[in-house]
């Protein structure tokens, strides 16, 4: 349940794809192929699916980073394509999975570059921006490491930092590709918690891909699963994670158990595939 | 709310101790490397009597000095000791000053692009194209010797924009900009080592050594009139573009995703600090390792941030190659060497101190 206030006029961060395909100019085969989802504010979608699935490719055909060779993504009623930059990243933010090489920048610069689309050309930092920058630091919790040079940090408090300067671009929609792995688990915790806080009071619409099945079930509103390029089930995830499902798409025996925490998944062993034995 | 209970925008004064501490000493260093240009030489001057003649009022405030200096008017009559101070000291001291700054300046920026810390003003090609240029001048058109530092300029741009091309597919990458840098540069350079063996004249060969290595041998104020409005330009727009330089060095995909152009910010930045170097290897030569080696030490110094980094350059700079171009002119006095081979000789053991001292060497 989102803010009553916004809840359903045009400008309040609804992303969605139709028929969205995506490729790479030396692909072969389409990386997404004519996908359409929804993805609503106050809600977490998490995206999930085996290596090469296709999920950083959506992200990338989310942001208008790749363009499409069929179909289109909308954002509040409009082609993202037809944004202009700024005005984009006023309304949509993306975590990147690589994030490194500025190692000597205090946590506070960096999160003030988060204010990068709505600074004008000489502007000093307006009141908005100071005020977002604060806020985003404390979303995040990391007020104490602001004046931290990167490098100081350890890997968890670095994916912080980048993420609070996501968030200090103030966007409606927040796509965020694999913002909890390699890092430890009390971090990967209070990134996920982050992430809740957005959507409970907030309002953000998150788009998440996660390598962890059992955390995108345990987070995410709605979960995507994508297989080869396409959707392979959607929904709830107590709904959709099944043993078969598991098999079907990430090749693995295992056995799910729903309990008040969420889902539970035991994996088992892989499972032979059918192509392992075909030669290519 | 948290926000209230912090002091907001002094946090963000980007003026900080150690900007200060560099401005200050470079500024000193200057000062004294210019007390001894000025009173070195063949017409000796104490320093106290050469900066009276600096401070002379008859000269500072005199119309026709000053339109002789900067719009190359003819120069009224003086005593000797002020005409050596002001015609043919001071003016090498100011080109000194300026090419030091466009040096320092255009490595931040190209440091910045390339997100390479070792990225120098003459990665993108610039170097190898003037000296080529140089090259060709003397040994083929020489009828346009006159406009030997014009042409080293264009030379340096037209290799710039070589690279850019064969870098080019469907946008760039700073890989693929240094690599093209590298492929230009090497063919460039065989083409101007192959010259190089059509020329007789050891005295030509003298000035084309000058200029390859870089000298302020010689430099009046008609070459600080050709050098000074560009770097006005290229400063003031270096530091108008600092913030894209911030959002640039956090990498291509993140720059885009903060709504940055990409492609169109590279080339103008890439393009102010060709120019930036270009216009000093008009004025100076190639003077290597200024644009490599100040950048890098006033980042150690003033941080990541390049408003601070770039007015840090702008001082450190010209303190590098004055205090070099003092010593390039007193080391074998009477004799003078290039001040290149001085700036080379100090920038290779920094670099070597540094791969001992810091095992993060190369990182932003």
């Amino acid at each position: 349940m989102g803010d009553p206030t916004s809840g359903t006029d045009a400008d309040d961060g609804s992303l969605s794809t139709v028929s969205l395909t995506l490729e790479y100019p030396d692909g072969e085969s389409p990386a997404v192929d004519g996908v359409s989802l929804t993805v609503d504010p106050a809600r977490i979608t998490a995206l999930v699916g085996p290596n090469g699935s296709g999920k950083s490719t959506l992200l990338k055909g989310l942001s208008a980073q790749l363009e499409p060779t069929a179909g289109r993504t909308v954002l509040d009623g409009r082609e993202v394509a037809t944004y202009d930059d700024t005005e984009l990243a006023r309304r949509l933010g993306i975590l990147h999975q690589e994030t490194d090489g500025v190692e000597r920048l205090r946590v506070e610069e960096l999160v003030a570059h988060g204010r990068y689309p709505y600074r004008r050309f000489l502007e000093r930092p307006s009141e908005a921006d100071i005020d977002a920058i604060e806020r985003a630091l404390s979303l995040t919790g990391i007020e104490r490491l602001r004046d931290r040079p990167l490098a100081d940090l350890s890997g968890g408090q670095r994916r912080l930092a980048w993420l609070t300067m996501v968030l200090a671009q103030d966007t409606d929609v927040l796509l965020l590709d694999e913002p909890t792995t390699f890092l430890d688990l009390r971090h990967q915790l209070a990134v996920m918690d982050v992430v809740r806080g957005l959507r409970d009071d907030v309002g953000t619409a998150v788009v998440v891909v996660l390598h962890d099945i059992e955390q995108a079930a345990r987070y995410a509103d709605e979960m995507v699963v994508l297989s080869d390029g396409v959707v392979a089930a959607r929904g709830p995830p107590a709904e959709i994670v099944t043993a078969d499902l598991l098999a079907d798409v990430f090749g693995i025996e295992a056995t799910v158990e729903t309990d008040s925490q969420g889902v539970r998944i035991r994996p088992v062993r892989p499972l032979p595939r059918p192509s392992d034995d075909r030669p290519r | 709310m948290t926000s209230q209970d912090h002091p907001p925008v002094s946090r963000f004064a980007w003026i900080t101790r150690e900007l200060g501490v560099v401005v200050a000493g470079s500024s000193l260093v200057v000062l004294v490397a210019a007390t001894l240009q000025l009173s070195f030489g063949a017409y000796p001057l104490s320093p106290v009597a050469a900066w009276r003649t600096l401070v002379d009022p008859t000269v500072l405030l005199s119309g026709g000095a000053w339109n002789a200096f900067l719009f190359g008017g003819p120069v009224p009559a003086y005593e000797t000791g002020t005409l050596v101070t002001w015609t043919i000291r001071l003016p090498r001291v100011l080109v000194g000053v300026l090419v030091g700054m466009n040096l320092a300046v255009s490595g931040a920026i190209l440091q910045a692009v390339t997100r390479n810390e070792l990225a120098s003003p003459f990665v993108l090609g610039v170097s190898s194209g003037a000296g080529l240029a140089v090259l060709l001048t003397v040994v083929v058109f020489t009828g346009f010797l006159p406009y030997l530092p014009l042409f080293a300029a264009v030379g340096g741009g037209v290799a710039f924009l070589l690279v850019y091309g064969i870098a080019w597919q469907g946008g760039t990458s700073p890989v693929r900009l240094v690599l093209a840098g590298v492929i230009v540069s090497s063919v460039f350079g065989s083409v101007q080592t192959g010259l190089f063996l059509l020329l007789e004249d050891v005295g030509v060969i003298q000035s084309v050594v000058a200029w390859t290595t870089g000298s302020l041998v010689g430099a009046d104020w008609a070459r600080v009139r050709m050098i000074l409005p560009w770097t006005v330009v290229a400063v003031g727009a270096a530091l108008l573009g600092s913030r894209q330089l911030n959002v640039l060095t956090l990498g291509e995909r993140t720059a885009s995703s903060l709504g940055m152009s990409v492609e169109h910010a590279r080339f103008g930045l890439s393009g102010v600090a060709v120019l930036a170097a270009a216009a000093s290897v008009a004025a100076a030569g190639i003077v290597g390792f200024v644009g490599l080696v100040v950048p890098h030490v006033v980042r150690r110094l003033v941080g990541t941030d390049h408003k601070r980094l770039l007015v840090g350059c702008a001082f450190a700079g010209p303190a590098l190659l004055t205090a070099a171009d003092a010593g390039a002119r007193l080391a074998l006095n009477p004799a003078q060497i290039p001040v290149g081979i001085v700036t080379g000789l100090v920038g290779g053991p920094y670099f070597l101190y540094l791969m001992r001292k810091h095992r993060d060497f190369g990182g932003f």
